[in-house]
Formats: structure tokens, sequence, C-alpha cells
């Protein structure tokens, strides 16, 4: 299996329908308990600037979290965690859930693997289409150094 | 699919902040809790309201259980600089909590006492000052004397001290460091 700091990432590409309905059929019969609370709101992007080094927030971001507690039917405990960005506490929750199941291969983990390779395999589309579509914008900057040249001589 | 316990969802707390505002405001007066939780301790309502990431909590006589502390997602700090000191309040109080300072003297701590009983009790207290009309009483069981004497010594350097918030099982008073106590 693909390690676990992939996990969230890959499982966040699949539609939230999917993702949504398999954790409800898993978790139907379980407990689920929070370690913290859920949460979702902003994160603020905080970078330096080159020119003085002082901070300044590029931005922000939406980011959800949740740390559950999960404990089957049949008597397996099991903890996970998920900080996805987005707004919607419903996801992080069930990101964390599938954590859990994977984790400590919970029952169902076999359905969570099969999406989690999809997920897999839809990022690494996704990469290819960006690294398409940065090769056909690259810029060859090296013909500038020859025109540099011939206004030196003139 | 989470099933979180009232006292975490923001509704129920904006409630307890308030019932904690007129507290402070008006001292001695005992609020009803709007809610407690389903599972832990009922002192879980008001630090759920008043304790986030930013603040630090000391817990010198283990009242919280390990899983509250992730819950609550706040600080643990020694007793002498804690934001907030949850404390038995039947047991001898053995730390100096912070007072703050004069330019500061909101950088002080708040102490969360756990009593028996409020409004009921062999200790009756006569209070006056800011926010009483001319005294309350206010009768409590459970609170040790010496949380009385200490207190009156660290408030003594207005508006340096601390602020007190009396819980029992289901009621919250708060003493103020402007507020004057008399053991009857």
């Amino acid at each position: 299996m693909t390690d676990r700091t992939t996990w969230v990432s890959a499982l966040n590409m699949l539609p939230t329908d999917e993702l949504l309905s398999l954790t409800a059929q898993l978790s139907c019969n379980w407990t689920v308990r929070p370690m913290s609370v859920p949460q979702a709101g902003l994160g603020m992007l905080k970078m330096n600037d080159s020119a003085f080094d002082e901070p300044f927030y590029l931005g922000e971001f939406p980011i959800a979290s949740a740390w559950i507690e999960v404990q089957t039917n049949n008597g397996m405990t099991a903890e996970g965690a998920a900080q996805v960005m987005d707004d919607r506490v419903e996801i992080a929750e069930a990101l964390a859930l599938c954590d859990a199941v994977l984790a400590n291969q919970l029952p169902g983990w076999e359905r969570v693997t099969q999406l989690l390779e999809k997920g897999l395999s839809m990022r690494e589309d996704v990469r290819l289409e960006r690294k398409q579509m940065l090769a056909a914008t690259h810029v060859d900057f090296s013909l500038l150094d020859d025109v540099g040249d011939e206004h030196a001589e003139s | 699919m989470l099933n979180l316990d009232p006292i975490w969802l923001p509704a129920v707390q904006q409630i307890h902040f308030r019932q904690l505002l007129d507290a402070m405001a008006r001292p001695g007066k005992c609020h009803l809790l709007d809610s407690v939780p389903g599972d832990g301790p009922v002192v879980l309502s008001l630090l759920a309201t008043l304790l986030d990431a930013d603040v630090t909590l000391a817990d010198p006589y283990n009242l919280l259980r390990p899983g509250d502390w992730s819950m609550l997602q706040v600080k643990s700090c020694p007793t002498e600089r804690a934001d907030y000191v949850l404390c038995d309040a039947r047991q001898l109080p053995e730390f100096l909590p912070k007072l703050g300072t004069l330019p500061c003297p909101d950088q002080s701590a708040t102490l969360i006492l756990i009593v028996s009983q409020l409004g009921q009790g062999e200790m009756s207290l006569k209070l006056s000052g800011p926010g009483i009309a001319d005294t309350v009483k206010l009768q409590v069981k459970g609170l040790d004397q010496q949380w009385l004497s200490n207190r009156e010594v660290w408030v003594r350097a207005f508006p340096l001290g601390v602020d007190l918030i009396l819980i029992d099982d289901k009621q919250v008073a708060a003493l103020p460091r402007t507020t004057r106590v008399e053991i009857l």
C-alpha cells in the first residue's frame, strides 16, 4: 500500500457522494467518537517578502480537520485523522474514517483500498496534465543571450 | 457522521458565555447551565466555552480525563503561569496564581472552583461591591475557607488579582476580584 501521507490527498480526488456513501455504509454499526472537535475554517498563508523579510499574508484557504476514534461492532478500535483543503467538516470526518480503516485494516478496508487506488490514478492524471500544460508554455530564454551579444558588438 | 455532545456546539457555547458574562456582572447570582455533558465532568461545559488553543490551563488536582485535553485543544501549563486553573474547592489551595501586572491586570488567572453545591450549604457568604445593589447572600457547600482567605490576599492590590468561577453539578456563579466577601 502507498504511504499513509498520500491517502487523504488521493481519496479527496473522488466524487464526494462516492466517498460519503462508502463511509456511511462502513460506519453504520460502528461507534465513531471525536478525539478533537471537528472544525472547518480558513487558514492564512503567511510568507516573508523578499525585500525586507517581513511577514505578510498572501491569502487564505479553506481547511477542515477531524480526528476520530472508531470502535467496530466486533470490538476493534482505531484512530484516524485528516486535514483537507475544504470547507466541509463532513469531508474531513469521512477522510479521517478512511484513514482509520486503512491504517488498521478494519472491516471494509478492501473497498477503501479500491477507492484509494482510483484516487491515486486520478491524481496522477492531473499531475500529467499539468506537466503537459507547463511544457507547452515553457519559454526558451537562451535566445535572449544571442540578442544581447549583438547589441554589445554594435 | 459524528454526534457531538451539545457542549461543543457554538450555539450552546454562546448561551454559556452569556451566562458567564451575567454571572461576572452580577456576582453571587447562580445560573443554571443550559447543557451539561452526557459523558464527563460538568465543568467541561464551562471549559468548552472558555478555552481554546490560545490560552493555557492548569489542572493541579487532576480533575480532567486525558481525552478531555484533546477536545478542549488547550495547552497545559504550570499552575503559576496558567490563564485558567481548575481547582477542587474542597482541597486546600497550594499555589500562587498569576495576578497580572499594573500595565496588564487582565493577564491574571481565572480560577474555576468545583464546589459540592451552590445556593445551599453550611457556608454563608455576604457579598457586596460592583454589580450588587446592597449585599447579597450566597450559600456554598464544599468550599474550603482557605480559598477565600487566599483570595483576600490575591485581590488586595487591585487591579491585580484573580477572578473566581464557582461551579457545582448544574449551576455556575462568579466572584470577580472587585467583590467583597464576608463569611457569616
